[in-house]
C-alpha cells in the first residue's frame, strides 16, 4: 500500500488556516498529487467553492479539479460516534441514554479533537489519496489537537476509573460497588440526588471503551506524529501566543512544525515610507486625511515587522508570510494564485 | 451597564476579548467603582492587558480601585463546598472533596457550575461593586450558563439543587448580571455572532448587557476618484486598502446590527496599552 502523506494545518481560529489548508490542497492537486483536504467550519464562499457547503461528511470530487476531494468534518456528534464506534451495541445504548452523557455529550473538546483524528486516521487508512489535509478544528489550538488521542485515553483509562474500579481490573463493576458506591451515596445524599452514581456508572461504562480505543488512539497519535505541522498566525498577540504555546510546550507526540506562516501581513515597506509633500489636484483636507492614513498604516506594518522579526529570533523554526489579500479567494484558481503570490509559501507548506 | 454587579465578556477566540475585559475594569475603576477582574480559563491574555505577567487565585489589588484574579479550579471547588453548597458541620467533608475533586478532573459537567459558582459569589460580595469576567468563547460560555439547568434535570432536590437554582436566578436578573458579547466586523466572527444571538433569544440564559463590535476602522473621508488619482506608491496602497476594509466592515456591521463600536487601535505595542485606550470608550458611553 502507498504511504500517505499528512499535513496539518494548525493554529488558532480566525487566521485564515481554513484558506491556506484549502490552497494547499489546490497546488497539491495541480502538481498530479491525489489530495483529500479536511476542514471543519469553512466560510460560505469557500466551502461552495469546495463544493461541501451543504450537509454530510463523505469526501466529495472537487468539481473543475482533477486529483482534488474535500470533506468536512462534524464535530458535533464526536461523542456519540466515538461510543458507538468503540462499545458494545448494548453499552453504546446504556451510555448515550445515561442523563450525564446526554449533559456533557456536546461540550468535551477534547473528545471533538479527537473524532476529528480519528476521521483523518480513517482517510489516511483507506490509502484513496496521496497527501491528506487536515484543517484543525477552530475550537481547539494546534497543540490540543495533537494532544487529543492522549486525553481521551486519559480520561477512560485515568485516576478516576482506577480509583472507582481498582487498578488492573477494567470495567469489573463488583469492586467499585464494595468501594466507592457507598461513599458516593453519602455524597450523593449531601447533595441531593443521583448525580455523583450517574457519573460513576456512566464512567463505568466508558471504560468497557478503553481498550479499543486507547489502541486506536495510539495509532491516531503516531499519525500525527508523522504528519507534517504547518502553524498558521498572524502578527496579533493572540494567535501568536498559541503558537509559542505550540513550540514552548512541543508535546511528545508532535514533531517540531515544519514552518510558521505569518498570514495577512502588510507590506513590510510601509513601515518606513514617507508620504509625498505635494500631490496635484488635492485640497488640503483630503491630503491631511490621507497622511493621517499613511501614518496609521506605517505605524502598523511597522509594529508586525518587529513582531515577526523578534519570532524569528527567537525560533529556530523556518517562517514564511503572506501578505494581505483585501478581498480572501473564494474559488479555486484564487487559491492557487494565494500560493503562487507568496514565494516562501508552497515550500513552507508542502516541502 | 457599568452598574451591574457582574458582566461576562465573551466572544470568538483573537475578537479582544481578554482588551475589552480589562478597559472595562479600568473604566468602572475610573468612576470610583471597586471592581475585581477574573479570569476564567485561560487567563493569560487578561493578565497581559491589565499589564501583569499572571494572575493568583487570590484577589491581588493591581492598580487604584482594581483587584484581578484567576478562577483555580481546585480552590474554587473547595469554596463551592464551604461557601455555597454550605456542606453542613458533621458531613465527611474531605471524603466528599475528594470525591468530588476527582469527578471534576474528569468530568466537564460538574467542573462548570463550579466555575460559574465563583464569579457569582464574588459578585455578591460587598467589597466589589462590579466584578468582570473574561469568559471562554460563547459557544463554551452557554454550556457553563446552562449548568445550573443541566445539574436542575439531573438532581431534583437538595443543597446542590437550591443552589444551581440561585445561580440561575441571579446569571438572568439584568438588574444585577449581564452579558458583553465582544465581535469583530468580519464574516465569519459576525455570523457567529448573530447565530448566538438567536441562541440567546430562544435561551434567555444571561441578559445580553451590550453587543462591541473591536477593531471597527475610522472613516478614510477621502473620496474614491481621489483616491484613485493619486500616485503610485505607499499613500495611495494604504488608502486604498483602507477603503476596502472599511467597505467590508461596514457589510457586516449592517449585518450585526445595534452594537457598540471600538476603534481599531493601530501599531500599538503593549496590550496594556490597548485596554488603556478602549477603556476611554467606555467613560463615553455612561
Amino acid at each position: 500500500m502507498k504511504r500517505t502523506e499528512v499535513l496539518l494545518v494548525a493554529g488558532a481560529g480566525g487566521v485564515g488556516k481554513t484558506t491556506l489548508a484549502a490552497a494547499a490542497a489546490v497546488v497539491s492537486a495541480d502538481a498530479g498529487v491525489s489530495t483529500l483536504v479536511i476542514t471543519v467550519d469553512p466560510a460560505r464562499r469557500l466551502g461552495d467553492a469546495l463544493g461541501i457547503g451543504g450537509l454530510g461528511n463523505r469526501p466529495v470530487d472537487v468539481a473543475d479539479r482533477a486529483q482534488l476531494w474535500a470533506a468536512m468534518l462534524d464535530v458535533t456528534a464526536s461523542w456519540e460516534a466515538i461510543v458507538t464506534r468503540h462499545a458494545e451495541p448494548e453499552v453504546a445504548r446504556r451510555l448515550v441514554a445515561n442523563p450525564y452523557f446526554r449533559a456533557i455529550a456536546d461540550r468535551f473538546p477534547a473528545a471533538q479533537a479527537y473524532a476529528a483524528g480519528e476521521q483523518m486516521a480513517d482517510y489516511v487508512d483507506s490509502g484513496a489519496w496521496d497527501r491528506v489535509i487536515v484543517d484543525t478544528p477552530p475550537s481547539v489550538g494546534g497543540i490540543d489537537f495533537v494532544l487529543a488521542p492522549g486525553a481521551m485515553s486519559e480520561l477512560i483509562g485515568g485516576r478516576l476509573l482506577t480509583w472507582l474500579t481498582g487498578a488492573g481490573i477494567p470495567g469489573r463493576r463488583a469492586l467499585y460497588r464494595i468501594t466507592a458506591k457507598p461513599m458516593l451515596r453519602l455524597a450523593d445524599t449531601v447533595l441531593g440526588g443521583p448525580l455523583l452514581e450517574d457519573i460513576a456508572e456512566f464512567l463505568l461504562d466508558l471504560r468497557t471503551l478503553y481498550d479499543g480505543l486507547s489502541s486506536r488512539a495510539s495509532e491516531v497519535e503516531r499519525l500525527l506524529r508523522n504528519a507534517r505541522t504547518v502553524l498558521v498566525t498572524t502578527a496579533s498577540p493572540t494567535p501568536l501566543r498559541e503558537v509559542r504555546r505550540f513550540l514552548d510546550e512541543l508535546p511528545a507526540a508532535a514533531l517540531e512544525p515544519a514552518a510558521v506562516i505569518f498570514n495577512r501581513a502588510l507590506p513590510a515597506s510601509w513601515g518606513g515610507a514617507t508620504p509625498p509633500t505635494d500631490v496635484d489636484g488635492i485640497d488640503r483636507a483630503a491630503w491631511t486625511a490621507l497622511h493621517d492614513n499613511l501614518v496609521r498604516w506605517g505605524a502598523e506594518a511597522r509594529h508586525e515587522a518587529d513582531t515577526r522579526r523578534q519570532f524569528a529570533a527567537a525560533y529556530r523554526v523556518p517562517v514564511a508570510t503572506v501578505p494581505l489579500l483585501t478581498s480572501p479567494p473564494t474559488d479555486l484558481d484564487g487559491l492557487a494564485g494565494l500560493v503562487d503570490a507568496a514565494p516562501d509559501l508552497a515550500r513552507a507548506l508542502l516541502g | 451597564m457599568l452598574d451591574r454587579r457582574l458582566l461576562l465578556v465573551s466572544g470568538k477566540g483573537g475578537v479582544g476579548k481578554s482588551a475589552v475585559t480589562a478597559s472595562i475594569a479600568i473604566a468602572a475603576a475610573r468612576t470610583g467603582r471597586r471592581v475585581l477582574a477574573l479570569g476564567m480559563v485561560d487567563s493569560l491574555g487578561l493578565a497581559a492587558h491589565l499589564g501583569l505577567e499572571n494572575l493568583t487565585p487570590e484577589p491581588r489589588r493591581i492598580a487604584p480601585g482594581i483587584h484581578a484574579a484567576v478562577i483555580d479550579r481546585a480552590q474554587a471547588l473547595d469554596e463551592y463546598l464551604r461557601l455555597q453548597v454550605r456542606v453542613p458541620r458533621g458531613a465527611p467533608t474531605r471524603q466528599l472533596s475528594r470525591a468530588l475533586n476527582v469527578l471534576v478532573d474528569t468530568a466537564p459537567g460538574v467542573r462548570e457550575i463550579i466555575s460559574m459558582g465563583k464569579p457569582i459569589y464574588e459578585a455578591q460580595q460587598s467589597r466589589w461593586d462590579l466584578v468582570v469576567v473574561d469568559a471562554p468563547p460563547l459557544g463554551q460560555l452557554l454550556s457553563y450558563l446552562r449548568a445550573p439547568a443541566t445539574i436542575h434535570r439531573l438532581v431534583s432536590t437538595g443543597i446542590v439543587q437550591n443552589q444551581a437554582a440561585a445561580m440561575r436566578r441571579f446569571l438572568t436578573d439584568a438588574r444585577r448580571c449581564g452579558l458583553v458579547l465582544v465581535t469583530i466586523p468580519e464574516e465569519l466572527p459576525i455570523v457567529e455572532t448573530v447565530e448566538s444571538l438567536g441562541d440567546l433569544a430562544e435561551e434567555p440564559l444571561i441578559d445580553l448587557a451590550v453587543v462591541a463590535a473591536n477593531r471597527v476602522l475610522p472613516e478614510l473621508g477621502v473620496a474614491d476618484e481621489v483616491v484613485a488619482a493619486l500616485p503610485d506608491g505607499p499613500m495611495r496602497h494604504t488608502a486604498e486598502l483602507h477603503a476596502t476594509l472599511e467597505d467590508h466592515q461596514r457589510f457586516w456591521l449592517d449585518a450585526l446590527g445595534d452594537a457598540t463600536r471600538l476603534p481599531y487601535l493601530f501599531g500599538l505595542v503593549t496590550p496594556a496599552e490597548v485596554a488603556a485606550q478602549l477603556s476611554a470608550h467606555w467613560a463615553d458611553q455612561e
